[in-house]
């Protein structure tokens, strides 16, 4: 364990060193998260003007902000570690270079899903924080409330990692499929709004297929108090078992691997 | 001229075979910008909660949307990772050793893209409306070729935008995040998240006056006919705005286009 | 001109031979680049403050080429060969000094400029991945407004002595390294250049790919009498198609000549060979010259020429040799002999003297 979070530190130093060469990136990070978030706040409020989803499903505006907040750090961790690592794997399946992950003596899911860090995902984490603390303040929920919730949103964060692995693990047998994490991204905008703003065939699709309602929605309702033992429970399995799944599934993918010739 | 044919004919032709390679890619991309879907899920919701106080019904919000999609897959523009990559790799160099602006191949890729892509993205339209047959409605001939004219400029602006962008690489060498800040203006001004009728007034004056609005919600509104009360952009006025922007674009593409050689010759090429 | 030391400034100007087809004029390329140390604390710092310097890639190079000619670029890595390179196909603009190529400034990427000359890098490819190089081929021949009838007739030729016909027809990323810079070689010859600029063409090939690029590289110059500039790690491809060479060495010009002429310059040593009746038990030899191996009987020794009747007529008065003989060194020792010291004749001298 130790051995590992050495390793960790390295990578991570490593990587850091390495990104802090595009200055202007930094620059360009922080603006593109304050504009992503302040228009997600307009699209909201574009939403509540006029009656819109004001209410439905008894989402009022500062409620709703805990789940924008809620996406907006998820995304800002996909883009620290999620997204640089993952979608390297389909660089090191390509390239042949999975060969010396899989000879070094560390377990070789753990290099590919945290090798880099991107610290450009930063600037959303910490808008996506604040913007929780804002709305927890707003509907005046105690500091326990934020606590209560960490549980299922680090079961969120476990979901959403095991997806993002499984599809980008797919990539050992469709090495030209850059995009395949693209597409779950992109999907996973959904989870943007309370699951209750859909229709009832969306809201099926994001339970049952794409399962973005753990996401952001359950979390935020266990923050508010109010989420539902059964989803709950439910959210905790299915974090656990795709988790375990992943792990399957990269041994089993791995047994496909042709490593590239030349 | 002919030689001018020659040139498009070979160039078109073997891009379609390139871009063929990459179908499965391609048919992901189209799955990728299903973000239109998750929106029409939302407004339907939306239109159907406020009722009378929004013009739009949630019929009305299925057929924007959808509207919205196919204006979408038909403006994909992606050369700035293209471009990133010739830069980086440094296949960039032998390009400009041959008698052909990089950018026509760029162009073909581009084009060869769209007439793969362009059909998988129907199909997903064709399962949709079987799924919602009520959603069908016959769009008027005319609206529909204004619509095109519409959505062929948008396609020339987004790509002059985004390669203008993309000369960044000659100074710094990773420009990809530069394409978000434009991205996101796209996507909040244009009508991607939200139908501009829904804009508090003083903001789509403001909308009106960028060239987002005219890429994706003018167009749309003339395939689907919805006309808002005391709401409404006459094609004339896209038309013209467009025609603007595509030649300011054009301008500064080719002005940053010769200073970046110039740099990135002085860096070593 | 073999042997001639490197021409000096304009010194073209005089020459009253054929016109030269690649003039480089003092040609020099300096880059700025960002100057950091490792670690994360300093990535800190110099993301706030950035320190950059000057590094010279090529200092004052002249040179003319003549039509027809094959000349070798020899330099050790960094020495500025590829920026020289990059500076006479016009994708880089030199801070000083003027090139000329086939009559036209390269910089400015004239059509009529880019139509007479070619580019190979050997770590560098334009053919599509994913395609058959056909296809490459297809797009440089419109590209270059070759007609359609006498693309094939080229492809075909080409195809024919590089043994490429039937792979054309492959997915690039199929073909082995050698096929595909073979048919690299074939995209970029097929507009017929008069000039070619080749960056490592045969790095990485194994010996036959290797000497099948030489042979259609040696006959395509006849054929076409085109000009060739060449660089190369492999002294094989040196040796058998270049009957001059150019040195480079930390961006200045070191030599300019007959390969022969290499030898004569930089290696005026001989290497001594002798065989002992007896074991020489330890014996020093080093007064006789620098030791290269000292096995039981047999001693190998480098000599300068200055001091070679001298030393082996102490050998041959002072030891009991059975057989003595004396070679020149081999040219590839030579060459890499003065790119790893990067020391010049002086030195050398003084070392075996000493």
């Amino acid at each position: 364990m130790v051995h590992y979070l050495r390793i960790l530190r390295l990578f991570w130093s490593a990587s850091l060193a390495a990104e802090l060469e595009y200055r202007v990136q930094f620059l360009v990070a922080s603006l593109a998260s304050v504009m992503s978030i302040s228009g997600a706040i307009f699209t909201f409020y574009l939403l509540f003007r006029t009656g819109g989803t004001a209410g439905v499903g008894g989402w009022d505006w500062h409620q709703a902000m805990l789940v924008l907040g809620m996406f907006t750090m998820l995304d800002g961790m996909s883009s620290t570690l999620l997204s640089p690592n993952l979608s390297r794997i389909v660089q090191h399946v390509q390239m042949g270079t999975l060969d010396f992950v899989l000879l070094k003596p560390v377990d070789s899911q753990f290099w590919v899903s945290l090798r880099t860090f991107s610290p450009w995902g930063l600037p959303n984490i910490v808008l996506g924080a604040a913007l929780l603390v804002y709305a927890g303040w707003s509907l005046e929920l105690r500091a326990i409330n934020l606590v209560a919730g960490l549980g299922p949103v680090l079961l969120g964060v476990l979901v959403l990692y095991s997806l993002w692995f499984i599809v980008a693990a797919m990539s050992i047998w469709f090495v030209k499929v850059y995009n395949a994490t693209e597409v779950l991204r992109n999907l996973l905008e959904a989870g943007r709004y309370p699951l209750a703003w859909y229709p009832l065939p969306w809201q099926f699709v994001f339970t049952f297929v794409i399962p973005v309602a753990f996401l952001t929605t359950v979390p935020a309702e266990a923050i508010l108090g109010r989420a539902e033992t059964s989803w709950l429970i439910s959210g905790a399995a299915l974090a656990v078992g795709l988790f375990l799944f992943a792990r399957y599934f990269w041994r089993f993918a791995l047994r496909y691997y042709t490593s590239a010739s030349s | 001229m002919h030689r001018l044919f020659n040139k498009s004919r070979v160039l078109l032709s073997v891009y379609l075979a390139y871009m063929s390679e990459y179908r499965a890619e391609l048919f992901l991309w189209a799955l990728a910008g299903l973000l239109p879907f998750v929106m029409m899920g939302i407004w339907m919701q939306a239109s159907a909660a406020a009722g009378d106080a929004m013009s739009m019904t949630p019929l009305d919000m299925q057929r924007y949307f959808l509207a919205v999609f196919i204006i979408r897959q038909m403006t994909v523009v992606w050369v700035i990772w293209e471009f990133e990559f010739h830069v980086v790799s440094g296949r960039l160099s032998p390009y400009l050793l041959q008698p052909l602006d990089p950018a026509w191949r760029f162009i073909a890729q581009h084009i060869c893209d769209q007439i793969i892509r362009v059909p998988f993205a129907m199909l997903l339209v064709v399962v949709f409306f079987v799924l919602y047959p009520q959603a069908l409605w016959m769009p008027d001939p005319l609206a529909v070729l204004q619509a095109a004219v519409l959505i062929a400029l948008a396609f020339a602006a987004r790509f002059l935008m985004q390669y203008s962008l993309a000369t960044g690489c000659f100074w710094f060498e990773r420009i990809g995040g530069m394409e978000q800040l434009l991205f996101m203006a796209y996507l909040f001004l244009s009508g991607l998240v939200a139908p501009l009728e829904r804009f508090p007034e003083a903001v789509r004056t403001f909308a009106l006056w960028t060239p987002f609005p005219y890429m994706v919600y003018v167009p749309a509104q003339l395939l689907t006919g919805i006309r808002t009360p005391g709401f409404h952009v006459s094609f004339m006025q896209g038309l013209l705005v467009m025609v603007g922007w595509v030649a300011v674009f054009f301008v500064i593409n080719r002005w940053l286009w010769r200073r970046g050689l110039r740099n990135y010759s002085a860096m070593g090429a | 001109m073999p042997g001639v030391a490197p021409l000096r400034g304009r010194a073209y100007r005089h020459y009253n031979g054929p016109v030269p087809i690649i003039i480089a004029d003092q040609l020099s390329k300096s880059y700025r680049v960002a100057d950091k140390a490792p670690g994360v604390v300093n990535s800190l710092r110099h993301f706030f403050h950035r320190q950059y310097k000057t590094i010279a890639a090529v200092r004052g190079v002249s040179f003319t080429i003549e039509p027809g000619e094959i000349v070798g670029f020899l330099g050790p890595n960094g020495a500025g060969k590829t920026t020289t390179l990059k500076m006479l196909t016009g994708l880089v603009n030199p801070t000083s000094g003027v090139c000329t190529v086939a009559g036209h400034r390269p910089f400015a990427r004239k059509a009529e400029f880019l139509r007479r000359i070619t580019l190979v890098m050997g770590q560098k490819q334009q053919l599509l991945w994913d395609l058959p190089a056909l296809d490459s081929l297809r797009i440089n021949a419109a590209v270059y407004d070759v007609p359609e009838s006498d693309a094939k007739e080229r492809i075909a030729t080409m195809a024919n002595m590089l043994g490429m016909s039937k792979l054309l027809h492959q997915p690039v990323r199929k073909l082995s390294l050698g096929e595909r810079m073979k048919a690299e070689l074939m995209a970029a010859l097929l507009h017929h250049p008069a000039v070619l600029f080749l960056d490592e063409p045969t790095l990485g090939l194994d010996v036959n790919a290797q000497s099948a690029v030489r042979t259609f590289l040696r006959e395509y110059n006849q054929k076409h009498q085109a000009t060739l500039l060449l660089t190369s790690h492999y002294m094989a491809d040196i040796t058998a198609l270049c009957p001059r060479v150019i040195l480079i060495h930390e961006g200045a010009l070191m030599y300019d000549g007959s390969l022969e002429g290499i030898r004569q310059r930089f290696a005026p040593y001989r290497e001594v060979k002798i065989e002992l009746a007896n074991d020489h038990n330890g014996r020093d030899f080093s007064i006789y010259g620098e030791v290269v191996a000292a096995q039981e009987r047999e001693v190998r020794l480098i000599v300068h020429r200055q001091n070679l009747t001298r030393s082996v007529d102490r050998l041959l008065a002072e030891l009991e040799v059975a057989d003595l003989t004396v070679t020149d060194p081999p040219i590839e020792d030579v060459i890499g002999r003065i790119f790893t010291h990067g020391v010049g004749e002086g030195e050398r001298s003084d070392k075996v003297t000493a």
